[in-house]
């Protein structure tokens, strides 16, 4: 993408020093449906989920200086996880659903099967946070546990843990209920 | 990790999730055939992994208001607006919205389709297809059981499904009373209709799962509708009914043994 001199009159675009301030944002935007999807999966509802995917982009477009020009999809969910940790930390957890997520929860889920998916989203919820960041980060956005290491500055062994944790307490919230293992008889 | 026969838990993991390579996923497996606990557990991890990918799926999609996420524009209640980079950014999104409209304009603003997993199709079509049929007195299947080898022959076909048998529930006190062709999830599937002395009547349904992967009993319940359902490998099964959980479960069990694996 060339430039001539006329058409960019924002110095401000110009300082960044990062490779060129037109692909920074042109990633975001190609990666907010993924991120969407990081965002939702670490919160409750949809509107948490926005919120949470707002503040990440800001704080990405203010501390673009700090991207090395590096994994910058890594850079981009390194932030949304800190954020999401950060946030739960300081916030007290709220008691209730309110109205409004209410609202979106009763939305998201499918009326006519009160199973699969609710139940396992339920039981998600009740992960400490951190399990939960690195089990999404692994499933479901398709991280490497090394990848995840580096991401959130852990070690691996650590990511293992969590990710360990995550899955046992899942499945043990998972056979609590209606579920049975199959057992063919041989 | 070094000796051979022993597998540490890291590698499960990394085994469920698809790192390893052939000759470490060669060992776990063996492993996991002579550890059946281990290998449930490897069994569970890989399905709660399909089933938060297919929760999650379909959030990962733009919206048109995507643009002003990066200008700043979004109202929302608790925010402070930063105009700060509100200037910039929506200078050079003229730019970047030019470029992303040539590679992704296309992709960018179209949802994708939601897609319901196998698992929620089978037990809702199972339970609509019990709740059309068993109150049908005159006609609840379209083959009756005094035709049972046509019945299994002409389903097996339509489902193509090499010597399809109609388990016999005799034990669980419920004789055939017939079955039919019906679509499961858009294909040929396959209803099997049985009553005990009193009269009640469960069902059997059978259907193609195009995402072939294993999944254990569940249980989904409606009022009193009460369905169990299971999916193994190609084809997905559910047994509905109005009857206690108990014995449905024992039905269930039933025909699993009975069907082919």
């Amino acid at each position: 993408m060339s430039q001539s001199p006329d058409q960019s009159t924002s110095g401000t675009a110009r300082e960044a020093q990062a490779p060129s301030p037109l692909s920074f944002e042109a990633q975001i935007l190609a990666l907010l449906p993924s991120l969407r999807r990081y965002s939702r999966s670490l919160t409750r509802s949809d509107t948490e989920s926005e919120d949470l995917l707002q503040d990440c982009v800001e704080k990405a477009l203010v501390s673009r200086g700090q991207w090395r020009g590096a994994n910058f999809k890594s850079w981009a969910y390194r932030i949304m996880t800190n954020l999401h940790l950060n946030a739960r930390r300081s916030v007290a957890r709220r008691p209730s659903v309110g109205m409004e997520e209410a609202e979106t929860l009763a939305a998201s889920t499918s009326a006519d099967d009160p199973l699969e998916k609710n139940r396992l989203v339920q039981a998600l919820e009740t992960l400490p946070k951190e399990a939960r960041a690195v089990l999404l980060l692994v499933v479901v956005e398709g991280y490497a546990y090394q990848e995840v290491a580096d991401m959130l500055e852990i070690p691996v062994g650590t990511v293992m843990s969590r990710l360990s944790r995550a899955r046992q307490a899942l499945r043990e919230k998972m056979r609590e209920e209606n579920v049975i293992p199959l057992r063919r008889p041989r | 990790m070094t000796e051979a026969g022993s597998v540490s838990e890291a590698e499960l993991h990394a085994y469920a999730d698809g790192f390893l390579d052939e000759v470490d996923r060669a060992r776990v497996q063996s492993f996991l055939a002579e550890n059946p606990d281990a290998a449930q557990m490897v069994a569970d991890w890989q399905e709660q992994n399909d089933e938060l990918r297919a929760a999650f799926a379909g959030h990962e999609r733009s919206k048109p208001s995507d643009i002003q996420l990066l200008t700043g524009g979004l109202a929302r209640t608790n925010t402070r607006p930063s105009r700060r980079f509100a200037l910039a950014a929506a200078a050079v999104l003229i730019f970047a919205a030019g470029a992303l409209g040539g590679h992704y304009g296309p992709l960018l603003f179209e949802r994708p389709d939601i897609q319901l997993a196998y698992t929620e199709i089978l037990p809702r079509e199972a339970r609509n297809a019990f709740l059309v049929y068993a109150s049908e007195v005159r006609h609840p299947v379209e083959v009756f059981a005094n035709e049972e080898t046509h019945l299994a022959n002409w389903l097996g076909k339509r489902l193509s499904i090499a010597n399809l048998k109609v388990p016999n529930l005799q034990a669980q006190g419920f004789k055939l009373v017939g079955g039919r062709l019906l679509p499961v999830g858009g294909k040929p599937g396959a209803m099997f209709m049985y009553e005990d002395q009193a009269g009640q009547r469960l069902t059997v349904l059978v259907g193609r799962n195009k995402e072939n992967r294993t999944t254990s009993f569940r249980f989904a319940s409606v009022n009193t509708v009460e369905t169990f359902y299971w999916i193994d490998g190609e084809l997905g099964y559910a047994v509905t009914g109005e009857i206690s959980r108990d014995m449905l479960r024992r039905v269930a069990e039933e025909c699993y043994r009975q069907f082919p694996s």
